[in-house]
């Protein structure tokens, strides 16, 4: 298992690297360039000039980049002139609020959208497998920002019994101590993901149900809670485990459609106003860190199928 | 049966129950929205500002770059606390505040070539008084450190300042080094300074000498900055506690959540009647406008998108305001001119943009009117030339300058016709007499040179959007064609820059980034960074020297004439095409909330003049 992971954290690295070169060459091939963009039309040539030699963004783009690699060496990813920021301390207030918002979301996604698809799969094509298949596909199929919009004019707007906008402090422990301001961000991603969870939850359940060790589970006289606990539920985990694995990334850099509505500045707010800025250092940044979580990710996954299926661990 | 009934009785109940709550709420919910209009003025209270989309305070050192130059660092947050030396805004008008500056009106001598500037009796809340030494201590920052003064021209000030003097702690005399404008100087030069706290004088290592000494001053320089980087110390970092404005920073947030509360020692005349005044940061128009709606009454002074704002029906100052049962909607117009840009360098169209008669046609396909009715809802002004007419002003009005180019399809076909280009309808125009006589097409043009022209428009913002279909639909009809490619409003400004026939970056031909160009802190609409040959902002590259004649009058003549002459020929000769100037924002303002109008034309806020009604 340590070879394993050790050979996995090798080829991440490379994958990482390869990233940072593609984006920084995709970067520098953007019209317009970061100084016009962040200093304005009234910029002058002059002051054009003088930022793009303070930043450094007149040298060769080899240079540039390697310039970037042995700062990110020493784990200074730059300075943000947009923000007055280095982009470690921007990232180290950004992402906890998003990873509040996220895993929150995805805690309730799970809690709700695991029963649901085993309710759904014991009951498939009853009402209550029509009814919350139905409901699925709707939440499947709403883009977020019109969730959220929605949930606004609902709860913020005509009922007004909830905040039309997340908390808005920099602390932790006071956004949380504001839980009616959550409840809608947090909702808007959740139902959409318990939508495509408890799709993939029935269809798992409703295949393990099928297999032969369900029948002899059966036959030696477990009963049906028993089988679908201590037998279907954990291999059906499997494709709910691939995708939180594969939701690492996200939960890491945010919800930026969420994020935009409900005014809650995170992870993905950031590289979007990085990106409309062309503000290269935040986001070579933010791309490095999505790069180690997507590899991280991906190796988690194949981790949580090795525990909850042994056979991957003998192959 | 009787279980039968039972059932359905339990459910009529249920549903009676479930419909009296939802009535229960929204009549809750109604009555929490509305807001009272009118009382009797009472102190205190806490009062928040929305702050434009993506655009939060993040410097605080008056002494800013360009990167930082912006109405949300400047007069949205370090006015509040760092006074400038002179206040423009006064009552909704475009011209000098004396009431809110920290000096009298200069005295002007030997010719103007003296200016004698008087302080009033200020004081910085570290009980120093703001002195003739803090005005030269920013003199002498920006003589050190004037590439890093956002809006340094070559040849302004500080460069058109030979010596500067403390007469006396509060008076200080700048020695010129020409005879200038008594207006350009106040308003376009002097209007630039920030008195400095002795306070800030200082390096790492101690107390350093930039008040006397312009050697010192990079170092302190650096110092200030370094500590300006700091962003999430702003409050407590007691350098910055130094102020001499009507408020101190309470409470600073990177994300731009911003608490003042009143400096007890501000020495102005408007002292704020409120506890507390916030400004609050929005991911977009439509986060913003949810909490309006949402009558959750965290938002006093907030926005209503464009996309959102009622249409002004004619004769009228607006249309109905959506959120009337809390806020009182107010146009907030800004002193500026909007057009979009033609590149008189690029190798292929630059030389058919140097005819006059070209842009006079391009200009007479520009439907102002209807561009304000239908794309801007009715809120905007036409921009008639270089000096806005909107707000009332007393350097040019729509009266005196009326719009020589007002749309007319006809006179651009005629324009064209007149000098040796086909107009097929629909088709593209070629130029079939070249040269450069009078009814030619004009120097630099050869036969068969194509009225086709590329247009790339900042895409964020439908108004920009649509007028660009406009102009592209009008031009059809005249044999222009414009090709519009939409790109993100950075792209387009980047892509706008100055250029050298001969380079690669010069083949941009018409830009549009919807914004054109707000006078401050250049308040004194001269032109002589946008229209001059050669300036720093003239984008298109335009040159006429007759225009540059008149606006070195304007730099050099107090005469109101002067200021008229350039107004009309530079409506005449268009430097760029004008475009109507939207209002700068919809603001929609706490029905129980004062003082926050008229807003000021360049921008600046006044918290300090709001109060409550109960």
């Amino acid at each position: 298992m340590t070879g394993f992971i050790t050979r996995r954290l090798l080829q991440s690295l490379i994958v990482v690297l390869l990233v940072t070169v593609i984006v920084f060459i995709l970067l520098h091939l953007l019209p317009g360039g970061p100084a016009r963009a962040q200093l304005g039309p009234r910029a002058t040539p002059t002051a054009i000039a003088s930022f793009n030699h303070q930043m450094g963004y007149d040298r060769p783009v080899p240079v540039q980049y390697w310039n970037w690699l042995t700062q990110l060496a020493t784990g200074n990813l730059g300075f943000s002139t947009q923000f007055n920021q280095s982009v470690i301390s921007l990232i180290a207030e950004r992402l906890p609020k998003t990873l509040v918002l996220t895993i929150l979301s995805i805690i309730l996604a799970l809690a709700v959208a695991i029963p649901l698809g085993i309710l759904q799969a014991v009951r498939r094509n009853n009402l209550a497998d029509y009814v919350i298949t139905f409901w699925a596909f709707v939440f499947y199929a709403t883009p977020s920002f019109f969730l959220g919009v929605v949930l606004i004019v609902v709860f913020s707007v005509y009922l007004p019994i909830l905040p039309a906008e997340a908390p808005q402090s920099a602390s932790i422990q006071v956004i949380l101590s504001q839980p009616g301001g959550l409840i809608l961000p947090v909702a808007t991603l959740a139902l959409l993901t318990i939508a495509q969870f408890s799709r993939y939850m029935r269809s798992s359940v409703i295949e393990n149900l099928a297999e032969d060790y369900v029948r002899t589970a059966r036959a030696k006289g477990a009963g049906e809670r028993t089988v679908l606990i201590h037998h279907v539920l954990r291999n059906s985990l499997i494709p709910i485990a691939t995708l939180l694995g594969l939701s690492l990334p996200t939960i890491f850099s945010g919800a930026l459609i969420t994020e935009a509505v409900f005014n809650f500045p995170g992870m993905g707010q950031l590289f979007w106003t990085a990106a409309q800025t062309q503000d290269y250092p935040i986001m070579l940044g933010i791309t490095v860190l999505i790069g180690v979580v997507t590899v991280i990710g991906s190796l988690l996954a194949d981790l949580a199928y090795a525990v909850l299926d042994p056979r991957v661990r003998f192959a | 049966m009787r279980s039968r009934r039972c059932v359905l009785f339990r459910a009529r109940r249920l549903a009676w129950s479930v419909l009296v709550s939802v009535i229960m709420l929204l009549t809750i919910g109604c009555a929490g929205q509305t807001t009272p209009r009118n009382g009797r003025p009472v102190e205190g209270g806490v009062a928040t500002f929305a702050e434009r989309p993506n655009a939060t305070p993040n410097y605080i050192f008056p002494f800013m770059g360009t990167q930082y130059f912006s109405v949300t660092n400047g007069p949205d947050f370090q006015a509040l606390m760092y006074r400038p030396l002179y206040w423009f805004g006064d009552d909704g008008k475009p011209v000098l505040n004396d009431k809110l500056s920290l000096a009298d009106y200069p005295t002007f001598t030997d010719a103007n070539r003296s200016v004698t500037v008087k302080l009033r009796d200020y004081a910085w809340s570290d009980n120093t008084k703001v002195t003739a030494d803090g005005v030269i201590f920013w003199i002498n920052m920006m003589r050190a450190e004037k590439k890093n003064w956002a809006v340094y021209v070559p040849g302004g000030i500080p460069d058109d300042i030979d010596s500067v003097i403390a007469d006396t702690p509060n008076q200080v005399t700048f020695h010129l080094n020409k005879s200038y404008s008594a207006n350009w100087f106040v308003y376009n030069e002097l209007s630039q300074i920030t008195p400095l706290p002795h306070a800030w004088d200082r390096t790492a290592t101690g107390p350093s000498d930039c008040e006397h000494t312009m050697s010192d001053c990079t170092a302190v320089y650096d110092y200030l900055t370094g500590q300006a980087k700091s962003i999430n110390s702003y409050a407590m970092n007691p350098l910055w506690q130094v102020v001499n404005g009507p408020w101190r920073l309470k409470s600073f947030n990177a994300d731009g959540n911003v608490s003042f509360v009143p400096n007890k020692s501000y020495s102005g005349p408007n002292k704020p009647h409120l506890d507390q005044f916030n400004e609050a940061p929005f991911s977009d128009n439509a986060a913003e406008y949810n909490v309006l709606r949402s009558g959750d009454n965290s938002i006093q002074v907030g926005y209503l998108p464009p996309e959102a704002a009622p249409a002004k029906p004619d004769g009228q100052e607006m249309g109905h305001n959506p959120l009337e049962a809390n806020y009182t909607l107010d146009r907030w117009h800004s002193f500026a001119v909007n057009y979009f840009l033609l590149n008189n360098h690029n190798p292929k169209v630059g030389p058919i943009f140097q005819q006059q008669y070209v842009r006079q046609a391009l200009e007479s396909l520009i439907d102002q009117k209807s561009i304000i009715r239908v794309v801007a809802r009715g809120y905007g002004v036409p921009t008639n030339g270089p000096v806005p007419t909107t707000p009332p002003n007393p350097y040019a009005s729509a009266e005196t300058e009326p719009n020589p180019f007002t749309y007319d399809p006809d006179r651009a076909e005629k324009l064209l016709a007149d000098h040796g280009w086909s107009t097929p309808r629909d088709g593209v125009g070629t130029c079939e007499r070249p040269g450069p006589g009078p009814h030619q097409c004009g120097s630099g043009v050869p036969a068969g040179a194509r009225l086709e022209f590329q247009m790339i428009y900042a895409t964020g913002t439908q108004t920009t959007t649509l007028a660009m279909q406009q102009l592209q639909s009008s031009a059809t009809k005249v044999g222009i064609k414009v090709d519009l490619r939409g790109a993100p409003f950075n792209t387009v400004i980047g892509t706008a820059s100055p250029c050298d026939a001969s380079k690669p970056d010069c083949n941009w031909q018409m830009a549009n980034w919807g914004g054109g160009w707000v006078f401050a802190p250049d308040y004194y609409p001269t032109g002589e960074q946008i229209f001059a040959t050669g300036a720093g902002s003239n984008q298109g590259s335009f040159s006429d020297p007759k225009l540059d004649e008149l606006i070195a009058a304007t730099q050099y003549s107090d005469s109101p004439e002067a200021m008229q002459a350039y107004a009309q020929y530079g409506s005449q000769t268009l430097p760029v095409i004008w475009m109507p100037n939207n209002d700068y924002q919809l603001t929609e303002i706490a029905n129980n909330l004062k003082g926050v109008t008229p807003q000021n034309p360049y921008l600046n806020i006044t918290p300090e003049d709001w109060y409550y009604v109960k």
